[in-house]
């Protein structure tokens, strides 16, 4: 059985423009010790859709309107808030952007360190104090015993990303959401921390779902892949697929407009127009107004994620019904 | 021949003051710290580097936004650094910057025609309907329909935002553009439009430009040269993709190796530098190459000797002692 699986997970905004459908019916399953990535730009549901598992959406504005997110069989989004806190940082953690405000200012490293271990386990201060300074030096902070009373200005990005990366893995949960956790670095940095967020997931056998904009870090980093689009998935395979077979035009259109595989004074190619309002209820593929591929069934009927080979995904109407085979956009040269 | 732009030896440093009533200086963050660096005329030069390197601190130099401490900034020939803060006002024309976010460079009650005209006649005084038909023209230039004139800022998306961001740039006809990582803040998609934007102009209309950001992919497909910095020294510089192919500093070569290529077998098979550590502080450089605490390759000679930027091969050039051996 898969560690968590999500069903038809709906999250919507109430606010004054409208209906904000910011995840619109998403399904997925993480299995133990994988790391699963989710890619799309901004605005397309990636954050959205692990706040809502954790019961981190504001409410009102927003609502999660259906769906069910089941964990060692307890449903997510259901259960009572004294389960869910009792799930929250134990058993599912979360790392994320910006090191700097998800750590309390005004409060030194070993108190914030400390804290889950007294909620959760009930562990004596000074045991969890130990065992705080072990988990320091595991994620590679030398002089953790002294460095353990500092403040978090104290440290610079990198190594505040690593105490974060600590606190969240020190109750040694069963998933790690990692939300752009090294977008706020620099590369030098970002090699750094995803090497460390790869040796603590062997040690410790957890599985991580890995949201980021960057395909570069997904190539490297994960096992599989969604693909989100406008609160929605519109493809779904392990990482070899998503890059050597793509089956959504969306996917592989913003492959194609990475710098990195353009030659010089070749115009980068680039995808129309830009992602839909989401307050607006629209019928037919969300990407349809600016693919390459697009046809008048595109138009009228709505996508579902079919499956096309065991473990790849997608919700091209087209590619489903055979009318397409290559999703890339033609007027591309490939430099490599 | 007489260079477009020159820096002879740049240096910004900023004093640190300890003390409320007996303020002593007690040292100086050297953010810029001797840079010499040559631009022909139309040519893009990507400069390189990690945050906290100086990479927007010389812009702002060179932009004469920040007095320099030493050296000089020398544009067709006139020191900047020597004429007079009046005579830097109107000098200023000549330079425009495009930054990060478009959603803070943009004064949020001008209109986008508020805001072009006013860059268009820092030259010169038009009549109204001169100036309409230029704004219309400077619109239609970077993509956008010339009839959203009227509208402002938040009703446009980050993309178009920072369309009006290079309009503005290019209103007043600068002579240098200095576009600090204009694309970070943008998604994929989006990116590769104003990429693609900013080399058509630049072609277009023989643009001189520093180009910086921190991702080397994106210098690397915009820029004639690449200048890498390392607190606040250029470590590399030469045309940029032999130096993102071929890197002979030991810092561009771990820079370009960290970089995590989308696709998942080269990630495979690639090996990896991991620096150690973070960048030092530019307060208290390291003595010698201030590189050498991170440097894999560093010896005992790293520590005492400063390296200087020294041609290697034709056009290249780098700061790194050991390179003849290695």
């Amino acid at each position: 059985m898969a560690l968590l699986e999500v069903e038809n997970l709906r999250t919507y905004f109430y606010t004054r423009a409208g209906i904000v459908r910011a995840v619109d019916n998403v399904s997925f399953t993480l299995e133990q010790g994988e790391t699963m990535g989710i890619v799309g730009e901004s605005g397309s549901g990636k954050s959205v859709t692990c706040y809502s598992l954790l019961g981190l959406i504001p409410r009102p504005p927003g609502r999660i309107v259906s769906g069910s997110a089941l964990f060692g069989g307890v449903d997510l989004l259901s259960c009572p808030k004294e389960q869910l806190r009792r799930i929250q940082g134990k058993r599912i953690s979360m790392i994320f952007q910006d090191p700097m405000t998800s750590l309390n200012p005004y409060m030194r490293v070993s108190d914030q360190l400390v804290e889950p271990l007294l909620v959760h386990d009930r562990m004596s201060r000074s045991q969890a104090l130990t065992k705080a300074i072990a988990s320091l030096e595991e994620v590679g902070i030398q002089d953790a015993a002294n460095r353990i009373n500092l403040y978090p200005h104290q440290f610079s990005g990198g190594m505040r990303q690593r105490v974060m990366i600590a606190m969240a893995l020190i109750s040694r949960p069963e998933i790690l959401i990692a939300d752009e956790p090294t977008t706020a670095l620099d590369v030098t940095v970002q090699a750094q921390i995803l090497e460390l967020i790869r040796q603590r997931q062997k040690d410790l056998g957890t599985a991580v779902i890995f949201i980021t904009h960057d395909l570069g870090v997904v190539a490297s980093f994960c096992n599989r892949v969604n693909v989100m689009y406008a609160g929605r998935i519109v493809e779904s395979a392990p990482t070899d697929e998503i890059f050597n077979r793509p089956m959504h035009p969306y996917n592989a259109s913003l492959q194609q407009s990475i710098p990195a595989l353009h030659k010089k004074g070749q115009a980068l190619f680039t995808i129309p127009g830009f992602p839909p309002d989401l307050t607006v209820e629209f019928h037919g593929c969300p990407f349809a107004s600016r693919c390459a591929h697009a046809g008048d069934i595109c138009k009228e009927q709505d996508p579902a994620l079919k499956q096309i080979v065991p473990g790849h995904k997608t919700s091209c109407i087209r590619f489903q019904c055979g009318e397409i085979a290559d999703v890339r956009s033609k007027n591309f040269v490939s430099a490599v | 021949m007489s260079m477009f732009l020159e820096l002879e030896n740049l240096k910004a440093h900023f004093p640190i003051y300890r003390g409320a009533i007996f303020r002593r200086q007690i040292g100086s963050v050297k953010a810029v710290d001797g840079i010499n660096l040559q631009l022909r005329k139309g040519e893009i030069l990507g400069l390189v580097g990690e945050s906290g390197c100086g990479k927007s601190t010389l812009a702002r130099t060179i932009m004469q936004l920040i007095p320099t401490t030493e050296g000089a900034v020398i544009l067709e020939g006139r020191n900047l650094s020597e004429i007079s803060r009046r005579a830097v006002r109107t000098e200023r024309v000549n330079f425009q910057m495009i930054f990060q976010d478009p959603y803070a460079s943009l004064n949020p009650r001008m209109t986008v025609y508020d805001a072009l005209a006013e860059a268009i006649q820092t030259r010169q005084q038009f009549d109204k309907k001169l100036l309409l038909e230029k704004v219309g023209r400077l619109m239609r230039t970077v993509g956008l329909p010339a009839n959203q004139m009227r509208r402002y800022p938040h009703e446009f998306s980050g993309g178009q935002r920072q369309r009006i961001a290079v309009a503005r740039a290019l209103a007043p006809q600068p002579k240098l553009i200095i576009a600090d990582e204009p694309v970070s803040a943008l998604d994929v998609s989006i990116q590769s439009q104003i990429l693609n934007l900013i080399a058509k102009l630049s072609q277009e209309m023989h643009l001189t430009m520093i180009f910086i950001s921190h991702d080397i992919s994106v210098v690397k497909y915009i820029s004639d040269r690449i200048a890498v910095m390392y607190l606040g020294r250029l470590v590399e510089l030469g045309p940029a993709t032999e130096v993102v192919e071929k890197p002979l500093h030991p810092y561009t070569k771990a820079l370009v190796s960290a970089i995590p290529i989308p696709d998942p077998q080269v990630e495979r098979r690639r090996q990896r530098i991991i620096l150690q550590g973070d960048p030092p502080s530019p307060t208290s450089p390291p003595a010698g190459c201030a590189f050498h605490p991170r440097c894999p390759y560093a010896i005992a000679a790293c520590k005492a000797q400063r390296p200087e930027l020294e041609q290697k091969e034709r056009h290249r050039f780098a700061a790194w002692i050991r390179i003849g051996e290695i």
